[in-house]
């Protein structure tokens, strides 16, 4: 005698509140920056109890919300709510242009030596040391080179995005070319596809992740270059701004603007990386969709499980 | 249908002492809608053979000439994994390898991939399906070139063994249907018996050794006593020729 046996079907049960507030991801993500506020503001009262000097040296979360907050408004109140010379809008808006500036030059010609490495050994041979060593070179001594070369003015962060991020797309982009698919060249081969369309199709989607990778390396990386090559040699931007409140002894300020920094990074990340990244990957799984795609597929297998084993 | 032939057939790779003979001395004829099955052990130039009457490398010397009614036959290819591009969707990888691309085109591979139970998943990306859909894909994408000869090389031998057993199946009834000429490499004689009306066996150092016909009516099941017979021939044959690995 055969036995089978039939999957019960799956519990409609609701899930109580307490199991969904345990399941969660997003309270103890929510908790963290809480507890980090609390602490920082109860530690701020009883560290100036004991010292009461530090008023002018260690804000408070409030302090530095204030100051963030004045910033924000300012060109939509009237009077002046910031004390710095230029708005946090004008000041990101000029950093953004040398950061972009400098990002396309380095993704330029970061492509074309990361090409050329990937695809001949004597390119690679040629430049690799010096991209290794690129990669170790700290963005404080690029950006007091360049600022002792050209500085002030917009030159020296310029220069500076360029250097620091050039070795990370050179690297990624040579990795991208050395890994490129060779079983799918040869099925394309073999089934004797036009060369252009099998660089449409094949070569340049199997470089995607990897220039990808490159675009958010030299972003990132290049952006942490700028802001110290405009603490030395700008006379404006995000880094000038962060050195005025430095000067000034302003430190709810300088921690303002850092946290500024930190929100725009992320702003980026979210709405421009994150969305290209979609759309260019969307052809990527997610596990659930395989799950799925598997479940209607055993779908009628189960059904006739169940069928056999309501039979016997 | 497609027309063979394979003359003095010699390819060795490497130079000096570091040579290997991958064919040696090949000669060999196939003629019609007939499945052909390559078995042998590992090493023994079943998949050099393939490559070489594919054109993805060249023989060391000797002739290889594929024809249909004296054209050169258009060939598809299966291979061991499903090789999809896995940026474009189950249709866009079917259109991908086509001449070109019109509505009849669009058509006609949708008529493939309903053909392997498929139909409803060309806007499917390959990562989406399982490594059985996959490969049914890759032999929906082959046959849709509407090929004259297909060459497929260890196509199930990375699927579980239900998922193979029912791709054999669909394989068996899609020839018969389309009437190619199939070359089929396989390590699998069980699988070489159930699907072939002829397996060529090979010997390490490319040798051909034997070319057995299998006359038993299609569709056949491995559960099936004159299957199994036929089975344990080849079988038999491979320890008389010494094939069978120490």
């Amino acid at each position: 005698m055969t036995t089978a046996t039939a999957q019960l079907p799956k519990s409609t049960k609701p899930v109580s509140l307490v199991t969904r507030w345990k399941r969660s991801t997003w309270i103890p993500r929510v908790l963290f920056p809480v507890a980090v506020l609390l602490f920082w503001q109860v530690g701020m009262q009883i560290v100036r109890r004991i010292w009461p000097f530090a008023v002018d040296v260690l804000p408070t979360p409030l302090e530095v919300v204030d100051m963030m907050w004045g910033e924000v408004i300012d060109p939509f109140v009237e009077g002046k709510q910031a004390i710095t010379r230029e708005n946090l809008y004008l000041t990101f808006g000029r950093s953004l242009l040398r950061l972009g500036s400098g990002f396309a030059i380095a993704m330029v010609i970061g492509t074309i030596i990361g090409l050329g490495m990937g695809l001949s050994k004597a390119v690679d041979a040629f430049f690799h040391d010096w991209v290794m060593a690129l990669l170790a070179m700290p963005a404080l001594a690029w950006a007091l080179f360049t600022g002792l070369i050209f500085g002030m003015g917009n030159r020296s962060p310029i220069v500076t995005v360029v250097l620091t991020g050039i070795p990370f797309v050179i690297v990624n982009v040579r990795e991208g070319v050395r890994n490129t698919p060779r079983d799918l060249f040869d099925m394309a081969n073999a089934f004797k596809v036009p060369k252009n369309r099998t660089t449409r199709h094949v070569l340049i989607p199997s470089l995607m992740p990897f220039f990808f990778a490159a675009v958010r390396y030299a972003f990132s990386i290049g952006w942490k270059g700028l802001v110290i090559a405009e603490v030395f040699s700008g006379q404006d931007g995000a880094g000038w701004t962060i050195k005025f409140y430095y000067d000034a002894h302003r430190a709810h300020g300088i921690i303002g603007y850092a946290f500024f920094f930190v929100i725009f990074a992320l702003l980026l990340e979210k709405l421009v990386f994150e969305k290209i990244s979609n759309r260019v990957f969307k052809w990527r799984p997610k596990t659930t969709d395989v799950e799925l795609v598997e479940a209607l597929f055993d779908g009628p297998d189960d059904a006739a499980t169940a069928t056999a084993a309501a039979k016997i | 249908m497609a027309e063979i032939k394979i003359k003095h057939l010699h390819k060795e790779f490497g130079l000096g002492d570091d040579k290997v003979i991958a064919l040696e001395n090949v000669n060999l004829e196939i003629e019609g809608d007939v499945f052909v099955s390559i078995v042998g052990p590992s090493g023994c130039g079943k998949s050099t053979l393939l490559n070489i009457l594919s054109q993805i490398e060249t023989p060391t010397s000797g002739t290889v000439s594929i024809t249909n009614k004296g054209h050169k036959a258009l060939p598809g290819y299966v291979f061991q994994a499903a090789r999809l591009l896995p940026w474009r969707t189950v249709m866009d990888n079917l259109l991908f390898v086509q001449e070109e691309i019109t509505d009849a085109i669009r058509e006609r591979c949708q008529k493939y991939l309903e053909m392997v139970h498929l139909g409803d998943k060309g806007n499917k990306y390959p990562g989406e399906l399982s490594g059985g859909m996959q490969q049914r894909v890759g032999i929906a994408r082959a046959f849709s070139v509407e090929p004259d000869v297909m060459f497929m090389d260890e196509p199930f031998s990375h699927l579980d063994a239900i998922t193979a057993r029912s791709l054999r199946r669909e394989l068996h009834e899609m020839w018969k249907a389309t009437n190619k000429t199939i070359i089929f490499v396989t390590h699998d004689v069980g699988e070489a018996v159930e699907l072939s009306n002829r397996i060529l066996v090979f010997a390490k150092g490319g040798v051909l050794k034997d070319d057995i016909q299998v006359d038993l009516p299609f569709p056949r099941d491995p559960s099936d006593e004159r299957v199994a017979i036929a089975k344990a021939n080849v079988l038999r044959k491979f320890e008389e020729l010494d094939l069978v690995a120490t």
